[in-house]
């Protein structure tokens, strides 16, 4: 992934990357710019964005300072909702939560490294059966699966609880004892990010030339050598590029929760995540002017990560 | 470590029992689904879960059709759904082009914008744009569903990135030859970039065939409520009657499923290739 | 679909004052507002044209609500009324009337309940509809006092009653011969309802089969109901102080941590896996306190071996609350007149006895329930229209939702035992205080 446009204030210090690094070089000798021509191509798109997305987020920023009534009408207050925030437990405690969830989805990413590398064994039969079996969780509807893994999970007549009993351990009811919830609809993300994440490493994975680790199996290096030796750091960028859709991701859960979890869950307050205070603030409580700073809230954490996760790659990430 | 033939047979036999049980553990759910799909209401929550149903249950797929409307909510779930994939397929990769290979002002700040757009949760976007929709008077029609959604961030992002990738030759060729940038990239760029469009379409057919919320406010006539509605009422009214409810989800899958099937390669290519630049 | 053209014509003065009001006044509380629409109600000429847009909940209710705007149809054949279902699943419908509210494109009639109406009232949403009862169409006597007092705020009058729903004991005939319990009957207490729940759970013990439970992740047809029989209340009736602070109340909570401790019933977090309802009908339940409007699915399930019985008496009485849904126009109705002759009917005894054969709802017009009582013959319906007589109102305030809220995340702590009932009561009480002091 390309790094010095991504992020506009490290733009003056171009970081080595490959492939697309020395057309920019050549084209910068070309012509300063290339006229009017890129607006017919960016125009639509632009204007179509700033209507319905980016208009939306400067409303919400105004609507953040404000009281704003049920119906609308909105007063101005100042910083009061941001005040209330810090007084409020239940936002740390829902970044908390949040951040575990996340942490539990980002799991996934080793394992796909591993099933990857598994996969992409050259000759291994039954390799693309194999990739559709991990991939089709991902192209499940959300909302059904959530009826479904709340069935499994079920304390009484859960498959989960069943088969724990058949060795002689009582499960716990998975989805409504605090601590156990955040784990049982992390599990539930982690089980459809996970194709996605296997198909892109997997992709990585062929990228990386034949000819190392026929050089490291020559000096004698053995697989897990190679393994952690070559495969795992020429992985990064694919690597960074899940880890960063995974925290994004991880920061906009919402539908798993309202659908497993229900309304008057015991262990809510320890499995709700900022968007779904947000939801419950703007639309049951009708406090939608707590709702936006809330909302904005969630944009600086989630901007700040992904800043920090640019900032440090450098030390992780390897660009060949 | 032993590099003969006979090691290596060895490890793969162990490649394949991880990765077997893996994938099966992958599907459980589904199958499981399916099972409760064929089973009564009674099998769904009896202990021990019942494995396979006593009686299979066709009757609950047949159910379905008479307590939903699924053939009409099954066309404008597709109608939507195509209208917004030819939308960000067209003006996706026509803004992502530009981005990744032209040079114009405020091309870094307008890029940092959409990025963070990206970050922002869709729920914080439901009253504005519906108070759009409500202004442009589209309340209740086609555009109004639509009209958000053949906008996106995201799809301008990985099309920046797939056209980042291409090599400069085949452009530059065409150039010389007198073509204006319009011929470049319909001609040359477009077609080199089939696979960045396929991630592209399986990512907005996802997203579009499960969208609940924004439907949902913006049309208030039963005729132009897609599937996902559909669903979520049939759950609404037969809140405990798991068998119908796992039979329409799995009807409502099922061409997702089917499209995912036929076209596995391509989306698996495109997606792969997202994660590389 | 609405024509813009028509939009202006067709606008009354009644209307026009309203709905001025709503814009200048959004937010505040305005005495102006039902004043201009008090004047007495004229049913409109019977070749008036118009488009109604009608948004309702309940899709099993569908098929009744098209049968009475056929009826009504007979009336006005040029009214077209096209009926829109959002399921309330997710709140859905209130995140969309919210929405719609917002932007001044509410439907031209839709449901409303009891948690919604103060705050749609109060914010000017809706049209009074004080002209209609002045004007004849609609008598209040005709409906449970409790439910014509929840839709009238500040002394206006803002929508017909269309049903409601009161609780009772459900029980499962078969499950109590098995144990060799004698079944409930209108003279059951507290007292009786725990000792034979208690020999039941122990006779089924190990089974998963447990004597009595109610829905506790809503107050509605479970303690509401107990805090009410053990004199407390939930909200005072001017809707601005809590009442979960009382011992009456209190002793009304306890009540359910009692029968949870003591095996009665499941605990906390099964009833939140399985709701208590799926467990009656799945006979895992010999008792349940639940609401009318599960009649119609246990007795699917369970048939001959369903009972029904009066509330067990608590300390002071056996109150069940009572709550109902109304119809009800915006205030910036497109089309009133026509909008005002719809819900007119809607509130007739006509519209009521369709409602009523579907056995779906208790129709909220007095003396037409005859119809629902005899819909289930095989039990005593009677019950639920007779513990709605000396019903308690539904509790509401300005923003109901916003401690709605606070009791879903506070009071399953008090039922699972992980603080004691009293604590979170008073807890409950405090923030709930707060929550209503930001009303006004």
């Amino acid at each position: 992934m390309k790094t010095q446009t991504l992020t506009p204030e490290s733009t003056p210090a171009p970081t080595p990357s490959r492939a697309a690094e020395p057309t920019e070089d050549r084209r910068k000798g070309r012509s300063k710019s290339d006229g009017w021509w890129p607006w017919l191509f960016v125009v639509p798109t632009v204007v179509g964005i700033g209507v319905f997305y980016l208009w939306p987020i400067v409303q919400t920023f105004y609507y953040s300072f404000t009281k704003w009534g049920v119906f609308g009408g909105t007063k101005f207050i100042g910083l009061d909702n941001y005040l209330r925030m810090f007084t409020d437990s239940t936002i740390p405690q829902s970044i908390l939560n949040t951040l575990i969830y996340t942490v539990v989805v980002l799991l996934g990413i080793p394992i796909a490294v591993i099933l990857a590398s598994l996969i992409e064994r050259p000759g291994l039969r039954f390799a693309a059966l194999y990739r559709t079996l991990y991939f089709i969780p991902y192209i499940t509807m959300p909302a059904a699966v959530g009826i479904v893994w709340r069935l499994i999970y079920n304390g009484d007549f859960g498959p989960i609880n069943w088969f724990l009993g058949l060795f002689g351990i009582q499960g716990p009811y998975w989805t409504s004892t605090p601590g156990f919830a955040l784990l049982a609809v992390a599990t539930v993300g982690l089980w459809m990010s996970l194709g996605f994440n296997l198909i892109i490493i997997s992709a990585g994975l062929r990228e990386i030339p034949r000819e190392l680790f026929e050089a490291a199996e020559m000096d004698g290096a053995g697989r897990v050598r190679q393994f952690v030796g070559i495969t795992v750091p020429l992985l990064t960028p694919s690597i960074f590029f899940v880890t960063i859709v995974t925290v994004i991701s991880g920061f906009q859960l919402f539908d798993l929760l309202y659908v497993m979890m229900g309304k008057a869950n015991l262990a809510m307050p320890q499995t709700q995540s900022l968007v779904y205070i947000f939801y419950n603030q703007a639309f049951l409580q009708n406090d939608k002017g707590y709702a936006a700073a809330i909302g904005i809230l969630i944009l600086a954490i989630i901007a700040l990560l992904t800043a920090f996760q640019f900032r440090i790659q450098k030390r992780w990430v390897n660009y060949v | 470590m032993s590099r003969s033939k006979g090691g290596k047979q060895g490890s793969n036999v162990l490649a394949h029992c991880v990765l077997a049980i893996g994938g099966l553990a992958m599907v459980s759910p589904l199958l499981y689904q399916i099972v409760m799909s064929l089973s009564t209401n009674a099998e769904v929550q009896s202990t021990p879960p019942t494995l396979w149903p006593g009686v299979v249950q066709w009757h609950n797929f047949a159910d379905v059709f008479t307590s939903m409307n699924f053939g009409s909510q099954l066309w404008v779930t597709v109608a939507i759904t195509v209208i917004r994939v030819i939308g960000q397929v067209l003006l996706c990769s026509m803004a992502g082009y530009a981005f990744a290979r032209m040079r114009f002002r405020f091309k870094g700040p307008i890029l940092a914008v959409v990025l963070s757009i990206i970050m922002v949760p869709s729920q914080l976007f439901l009253i504005p744009q519906y108070q759009i929709i409500q202004n442009l008077g589209w309340l209740n029609t086609i555009a109004g569903i639509v009209a958000p959604g053949i906008f996106s961030a995201f799809g301008l992002f990985l099309m920046r990135q797939f056209f980042m990738g291409l090599p400069d030759e085949l452009e530059d060729a065409a150039r010389l030859d007198g073509a204006n940038p319009f011929q470049v990239f319909f001609r040359v760029m477009l077609p080199l970039a089939a696979n960045g469009l396929w991630a592209l379409v399986i990512i907005t057919v996802l997203w579009s065939w499960n969208d609940l919320l924004w439907p949902l406010v913006v049309t208030s006539t039963a005729n132009a409520a897609p599937l996902s509605v559909g669903l979520s009422n049939l759950q609404g009214e037969h809140a405990n009657n798991y068998p119908i409810l796992m039979a329409a989800s799995l009807m409502a899958m099922a061409p997702i499923l089917v499209m995912f099937l036929l076209m596995q390669k391509r989306v698996m290519a495109g997606i792969g290739r997202s994660g590389l630049k | 679909m609405n024509h813009n053209v028509t939009r202006r014509s067709f606008l009354s003065f009644a209307a026009a004052g309203a709905a001025v009001v709503s814009l200048a006044a959004c937010g505040g509380n305005s005495a102006a507002g039902g004043s201009a629409a008090k004047a007495a109600y004229a049913a409109p000429a019977r070749d008036l044209s118009a488009e109604l847009s009608y948004a309702i909940w309940d899709a099993a209710q569908k098929p009744a609500m098209q049968k009475i705007v056929t009826e009504f149809n007979k009336q006005y054949p040029n009214i077209k009324v096209t009926i829109d279902v959002t399921p309330s699943k997710g709140s859905a419908y209130w995140t969309k009337i919210q929405t719609q509210a917002s932007s001044n494109t509410l439907p031209d009639v839709f449901w409303m309940n009891g948690p919604h109406i103060k705050l749609y009232a109060q914010n000017n949403q809706l049209l009074a509809l004080d002209g209609l009862v002045s004007g004849k169409a609609v008598d209040t006597a005709n409906y449970p006092k409790a439910l014509v007092d929840l839709y009238t705020v500040n002394g206006t009058f803002y929508g017909v009653p269309k049903d409601f729903d009161t609780s009772a004991l459900f029980y499962n005939k078969a499950l109590f011969k098995e144990a060799g319990v004698s079944e409930p009957n209108s003279s059951w207490t507290w007292d009786d309802v725990k000792s034979a729940g208690a020999a039941l759970s122990k006779f089924y013990q190990g089974k998963g089969i447990y004597g009595y439970a109610g829905d506790l992740t809503g107050g509605q047809t479970s303690y509401y109901n107990t805090m009410v029989e053990a004199g407390g209340t939930i909200i005072s009736s001017d809707g601005k102080k809590s009442g979960y602070d009382s011992s009456g109340s209190i002793a009304g909570l306890q009540f359910w941590r009692d029968l949870i401790e003591s095996g009665v019933s499941p605990s906390m977090q099964q009833l939140t896996d399985t709701a208590s309802s799926d467990m009656f009908t799945s006979k895992k339940l010999a008792m349940t306190m639940d609401g009318s409007w599960t009649v119609g699915p246990a007795q699917k399930a369970l048939g001959d071996d369903l009972g029904i019985a009066s509330l067990p008496k608590g300390p002071t009485s056996n109150q069940s609350v009572i709550h109902g849904l109304a119809n009800v126009i915006p205030a910036n109705a497109k089309n009133p007149a026509a909008a005002q002759a719809f819900v007119a009917f809607l509130g007739t005894q006509d519209a009521a006895k369709i409602q009523a054969e579907t056995g779906t709802v208790i129709p909220a017009f007095n003396g037409t329930q005859d119809a629902w009582v005899k819909s289930v013959p095989s039990v005593d319906l009677n019950v639920f229209l007779d513990l709605a007589k000396d019903a308690s109102p539904y509790p509401v305030s300005a923003n109901t939702a916003a401690w709605n809220d606070l009791e879903n995340t506070l009071l399953p702590q008090a039922f699972a035992g992980t603080k004691p009932v009293a604590d979170v009561a008073k807890d409950l009480a405090t923030q709930m205080n707060a929550a209503l002091a930001k009303e006004s």
